[in-house]
């Protein structure tokens, strides 16, 4: 039989209980919007908070390594096809290179034999991955998206993996739409899915307004210090598409404002350049 | 150090036995098919045909229990004969030390190399089914220089159970083992960058402690690098004997001046 004392024991616990779920509900009424958790948040957001940012980026650069056959931190200059077509200038680089010969891990030995051993071991191989190979860059790629939906190049990676390299420009097109949808203040992933749009799908109709809708996300920005210069990039490269649409139009007047808004931003940036091109070769095509 | 080979034998066979018992094995195992299965079926972006990922991910796993299992078995080794006092009998039967240490240290080993036989087996049948690519040699080379890899990690269990209790011996192992992993390539450009005395102490770290890296191939194999050369191979085997027996000249040391 029970006594009084556990009675009053389980009444007192009963209590304790009902008072602490009492004080969880009160602070999350009392101050709302004041927490550090955001209601809805997924529990990667919860546990990792902002070092999710910092280890989605480094997922990212797995990615790169895979690219560069699992060589780490190389520097290796590779243009883009996208690039090329963005900026419609010369190749600056061969995208198939491959770069055959081996690098030594780490330091020369210099007579030291842990440090000879250890570069034979690892004597790495330098090969790009190229074609269907680079769909071993996914993987990566979607694990940096999913665990930090700001990380922004994460998707401008992986949906250009995905457009010019695995010739799949739909499933870029949805994964920068998603990216836009989480990263709705980012110029940039609205101008690649323009660029994704007229480069790869020729649909400049449904491209144009994502044109338009970057340069004015630039313009729109609070004045940070730190990335002014990327927006007059993005903007820059936003009046170029636009100034090219409106040649494929045969609308001269909508260049001349491309160019002289591109003049403001940057006088001797190629784009001006090319947007005089247009200007004083009208005409339909490129 | 004297040694009769059949009390070797017979020593060895136990702790093979023991493992197996214990059925740690199959515990790592199960917990490996758990992790990997699910990632053997993920598309990422809807588009199949990813398979380095998942390779590198299960040659973590396999370095991951091997290293469990290496530590774990030969860090275990003796102190429960020394809790339960068992070691009186065996030590009053006409063993030497140095067998019992010997035939233990051998022990431990094969049961550790037969553990990562099962895992390197199911990774290459993985791989062959999935790309393939029916053990290469830079796959064989790989398994190789990782039984170099137990040979050293065994013998420093060992070595740390006869001078430090089961838990520090593992947690200092343990750092020591992946802090090589990690760092022991960096080693001398570290030093290079500190002052006195932190430069000492790399320099003194990079020249004595354990260079586990050298064992460690998985991104050659992830990646499908060319083989290395086979006298690069020996040198490896050769540090690893070298360094295991180093280990085991310190843990007869300690063993013989041992009072129970």
């Amino acid at each position: 039989m029970a006594t009084h004392g556990q009675y009053l024991r389980t009444g007192l616990l009963a209590i304790a209980v009902g008072l602490v779920l009492a004080l969880g509900r009160t602070l999350s009424v009392c101050f709302e919007g004041r927490l550090p958790q955001v209601p809805g948040e997924d529990v990667v957001a919860l546990v990792l908070g902002d070092a999710r940012l910092e280890i989605s980026r480094t997922l990212e650069d797995k990615a790169d390594e895979y690219f560069h056959g699992g060589v780490r931190n190389v520097n290796c200059t590779i243009q883009s096809e996208a690039e090329e077509h963005a900026h419609e200038g010369p190749s600056h680089g061969d995208a198939d290179h491959d770069h055959d010969a081996a690098h030594a891990a780490g330091t020369k030995a210099g007579g030291d034999l842990w440090q000879w051993i250890d570069g034979r071991v690892h004597e790495q191989t330098h090969k790009h991955l190229t074609g269907d190979q680079t769909v071993e860059l996914l993987p990566w790629l979607w694990a940096a998206t999913r665990l930090s939906p700001k990380n922004r190049r994460a998707y401008e990676n992986g949906a250009y993996v995905l457009a010019y390299m695995l010739e799949k420009p739909d499933e870029a097109v949805r994964l920068l739409e998603e990216g836009i949808r989480k990263n709705p203040e980012s110029p940039e992933l609205i101008l690649s899915l323009g660029e994704m749009l007229l480069n790869r799908l020729h649909d400049a109709v449904r491209a144009e307004p994502f044109f338009v809708l970057a340069r004015q996300k630039c313009m729109s920005v609070p004045k940070d210090k730190t990335r002014a210069g990327e927006l007059v990039q993005v903007r820059l490269r936003s009046l170029f598409y636009l100034g090219y649409i409106a040649k494929q139009r045969g609308d001269r007047d909508r260049i001349q404002r491309c160019l002289e808004e591109a003049e403001a931003l940057g006088p001797d940036d190629v784009v001006v350049k090319n947007l005089h091109d247009f200007l004083e070769n009208p005409g339909v095509g490129r | 150090m004297k040694v009769c080979p059949r009390q070797i034998q017979a020593l060895a066979r136990l702790s093979v036995l023991e493992l197996y018992r214990r059925k740690d094995l199959i515990v790592v195992f199960v917990l490996g098919a758990v992790i990997l299965l699910p990632l053997a079926l993920f598309t990422p972006f809807g588009v199949s045909g990813a398979a380095r990922y998942m390779n590198e991910v299960a040659l973590l796993l396999v370095w991951l229990f091997s290293l469990v299992i290496g530590l774990g078995v030969s860090a275990r080794l003796f102190p429960p004969e020394f809790e339960s006092r068992t070691i009186y009998p065996m030590l009053a039967k006409p063993v030497a030390r140095g067998t019992i240490l010997v035939g233990k240290y051998l022990g431990a080993l094969a049961a550790s190399v037969s553990a990562l036989m099962v895992f390197y087996l199911a990774y290459g049948v993985l791989v062959g089914v999935r790309q393939g690519a029916w053990f290469p040699v830079v796959f064989v080379q790989a398994f190789v220089l990782h039984v170099g890899f137990l040979a050293v990690v065994t013998a420093l269990g060992l070595a740390g159970s006869l001078v430090l209790t089961p838990s520090a011996n593992l947690t200092m192992n343990g750092l020591l083992v992946i802090g090589m992993l990690f760092f022991g390539q960096r080693l001398p450009s570290l030093a290079a960058a500190q002052p006195q005395p932190g430069k000492a102490v790399l320099t003194l770290l990079h020249w004595f402690a354990p260079h586990m890296e050298f064992f460690d191939l998985r991104q050659r194999v992830v990646h499908q690098w060319p083989a290395i050369g086979w006298g690069v191979c020996a040198a490896v085997l050769i540090y690893a004997a070298g360094y295991a027996a180093v280990c085991l000249a310190l843990a007869s040391v300690a063993f013989r001046k041992k009072r129970f």
